[in-house]
């Protein structure tokens, strides 16, 4: 085939491979499970040195309740890829799941470490935090996290709650403020908020 | 589904030529027996490799004529071989390792019937990457439009930008172009595709009706293989660009360089070797010799001619007798030491194609005052030299009113393919975002809308711009959609979360990379 090669656009080798796993992405978002594992095996035999299908074959496991595959699919992921953040915070679920939770917490930490901004790795850092009454660097991560996506109220809840077990009544109070003015139906913030004012005002009267 | 054409249908031909081939060459030949459109006649020639006559007996087709030769004499020869077997209005092409979809043909006939202006119809072909496992069955990894170009005859002299087994032209074009170079062994299909363009239009349609495909890693192909040897390769492009088909050419105008030297030498050697080695727009090389060199000369080069002058007439003798013999409608003029380079002759001369002003010529870019060159249309030196012959060159173009200017870096040829290149550099710096603009600008003022469009989605998706890229992709996959255009857009719906939309474009993706849409197959 004769043709002029420098006007030839950068070709992509691995578009079938994407469709597959954008596929088992969408079928996983919407709750199908079955189609979603089905995509996600075959994205991992037309390129098996990826992570990204092995994750989504955990995640696939985790909503089936199937922890050993889950675990299995995860580790599969780390190996093929150590700096995937979200294999990490796999490890961490299932181990969660398990009532594992220093080696979640250790695997959430990981995770964060890869990718600050992994939602699920932040969330599971708080839980599993709560779970073992120890706080120590989740605040930090959390701070991080809303440095890069300001307004996100999943997290802002935590990072407040934090604040008010560390004693940062007026930092809390404002994070809960700040939920209420972007949400403002937001009742756990509410609550909350109203059970600080509520500490504050009978303080004051003792 | 088979067409009922309510008119007489033209006989098509479509010519395949095979060699040791025979896992891929029965699915291209089950393509052509498959099209939508029926009047065809198939010339199939087996090139002298492995026996396929069982494959294509398997069909049972009347319409196959098979050439099963024992001897291997390569592609030009067994497309020689078979347009003389020809009865077809038309003529596609197909190699053995491709294929067709359903409406190749009947769509290249429709255009071809309905657009008498141009006698060569095109349309676009996926590129598909594919994975060679060992018993030779083929994995397709990505399907790309690699290269959706609209005709541009000026680039066609200079390289192919049109896929010979995409293209169909009518047969009687043979006699003008003359048959397949069986001299080459690399770029046969652009030798012949640039001598259509002295001939015909090529019409461009917007239309994916095949794949051609591109085993990753090292590749095996003959053509592949043979480009490698970069001395042959140089060899066969300086042989495609110095052929001339027999005149008329309807669609190009003549270009005659006229050689000032006063002494065959090295110097002269060297000059006239690197005018071959440099100049794409087809031209005749006059060169003024004495008698007595020019009984003794003998060249190769067949667009080169030596015209006898005596050594006491003045140079502008010289010259005037030397224009008297040249045929072309342009007329460069370059003097000995004049230095020449990439695109010397066809910067100023499309310029001076494009302009639509008289009496004018353009100075080539490197002269200076005391060693310059131009290019002019003949009759506008031929009138200059007429009224004012013991005047010099110079003066007598300036007495007739000739003005002398450089072409301007607007009037330069190839813009397209500069502002493509700078594009791809943006690209490669990571500077997706200056990349989409420079396509967009393209697609606004160089045709080739959807080509760059496609382009320009794929820079803004990967600058952060999702929604325009989506928005674009949504646009293109309206008109042509491709694989690329839809998965680009399905990645933006999944991540607004619009699960339904996003799976219903990855489908239809997925099925034409499974080639699923051409359930024969």
């Amino acid at each position: 085939m004769d043709i002029a090669r420098k006007n030839a656009s950068q070709h992509d080798s691995t578009q079938h491979y994407e469709i597959l796993q954008e596929l088992g992405d969408c079928y996983c978002s919407m709750g199908d499970y079955e189609k979603a594992r089905k995509y996600y095996e075959n994205a991992a035999v037309l390129e098996p040195d990826e992570a990204a299908p092995y994750v989504g074959l955990g995640v696939v496991a985790l909503q089936n309740n199937q922890m050993d595959d889950a675990h299995a699919a995860f580790k599969v992921a780390c190996r093929l890829d150590n700096t995937c953040a979200k294999a990490y915070s796999g490890l961490g679920m299932v181990a969660q799941q398990n009532n594992d939770y220093r080696y979640a917490f250790d695997m959430y930490l990981k995770s964060l470490e890869l990718d600050s901004e992994n939602l699920i790795g932040i969330l599971g850092l708080f839980q599993t935090s709560c779970q073992m009454g120890s706080f120590e660097q989740v605040t930090h991560y959390l701070e991080m996290y809303l440095d890069m996506h300001p307004g996100d109220t999943s997290v802002m809840y935590p990072l407040a709650a934090l604040y008010m077990k560390d004693g940062k009544i007026e930092a809390s109070q404002n994070v809960l403020r700040d939920i209420l003015v972007l949400d403002p139906k937001n009742k756990d913030a509410a609550n909350l908020l109203e059970e600080i004012e509520h500490n504050l005002a009978q303080a004051q009267n003792v | 589904m088979k067409r009922d054409y309510k008119k007489i249908e033209p006989l098509v031909n479509v010519i395949i030529p095979t060699f040791n081939r025979p896992q891929y060459f029965q699915k291209a030949l089950k393509s052509i027996l498959n099209q939508s459109y029926e009047n065809m006649q198939i010339i199939v020639v087996n090139d002298g490799g492995q026996d396929v006559s069982d494959i294509v007996e398997s069909f049972c087709d009347s319409r196959i004529l098979f050439i099963n030769r024992k001897e291997n004499y390569g592609k030009a020869f067994s497309l020689n071989e078979a347009l003389k077997y020809a009865q077809g209005k038309y003529v596609a092409y197909l190699d053995d390792d491709d294929m067709f979809y359903p409406e190749h043909i009947e769509t290249l006939v429709d255009t071809l019937e309905n657009r008498t202006d141009c006698q060569v119809a095109y349309s676009d072909l996926y590129k598909a990457y594919c994975k060679v496992s060992q018993d030779g069955s083929r994995q397709v990894l990505s399907k790309t439009v690699e290269v959706s170009r609209d005709f541009d005859r000026f680039f066609m002299l200079h390289f192919n930008h049109v896929l010979h087994v995409s293209l169909m032209h009518r047969r009687d074009l043979i006699e003008k172009t003359g048959p397949y170079n069986e001299n080459l062994n690399v770029l046969i299909d652009w030798d012949m595709t640039r001598r259509l363009a002295f001939f015909t239009d090529f019409y461009h349609v917007y239309k994916i009706t095949g794949e051609y495909y591109h085993p990753m890693g090292d590749c095996d192909r003959i053509s592949v293989q043979q480009r490698k040897n970069k001395q042959n390769y140089v060899r066969n492009v300086v042989e495609i660009r110095a052929s001339r088909p027999e005149k008329p050419w309807p669609k190009i105008k003549d270009l005659s360089i006229i050689f000032m030297t006063n002494r065959l030498d090295r110097q002269t050697g060297q000059t006239i070797g690197a005018i071959r080695q440099h100049t794409f727009y087809p031209y005749k090389l006059y060169l003024p010799v004495s008698q007595k060199d020019f009984n003794g000369i003998s060249t190769d080069m067949k667009n080169l001619v030596f015209v006898s002058v005596s050594p006491e007439r003045s140079q502008e003798e010289q010259l005037d007798l030397l224009l008297m013999q040249s045929e072309g409608e342009y007329i460069a003029i370059i003097p000995r030491e004049y230095p020449i380079r990439d695109r010397w002759i066809e910067n100023p001369l499309y310029a001076l194609i494009n302009n639509r002003g008289d009496r004018i010529g353009y100075l080539l870019e490197d002269s200076t005052d005391s060693m310059w060159g131009v290019v002019l249309k003949k009759e506008d030196i031929s009138k200059a030299r007429k009224m004012f012959p013991h005047l010099s060159l110079l003066d007598s173009l300036n007495a007739s009113g000739i003005k002398l200017k450089k072409p301007e870096f607007e009037e330069l040829p190839l813009q397209f393919d500069n502002m493509i290149q700078q594009a791809f550099n943006a690209q490669n710096d990571g500077n997706w975002m200056h990349a989409a603009q420079i396509y967009e600008y393209i697609a606004e003022n160089h045709n080739n809308e959807l080509w760059m469009k496609s382009l320009s989605a794929n820079a803004l998706y990967k600058a952060g711009n999702k929604q325009l890229a989506a928005c674009l992709c949504h646009e293109i996959n309206q008109q042509r959609p491709t694989v690329s255009t839809l998965l680009l857009e399905a990645k933006v719906k999944r991540e607004e979360k619009k699960y339904d939309e996003a799976v219903e474009l990855l489908t239809i993706a997925e099925r034409t990379i499974d080639g699923m849409e051409y359930l024969w197959t």
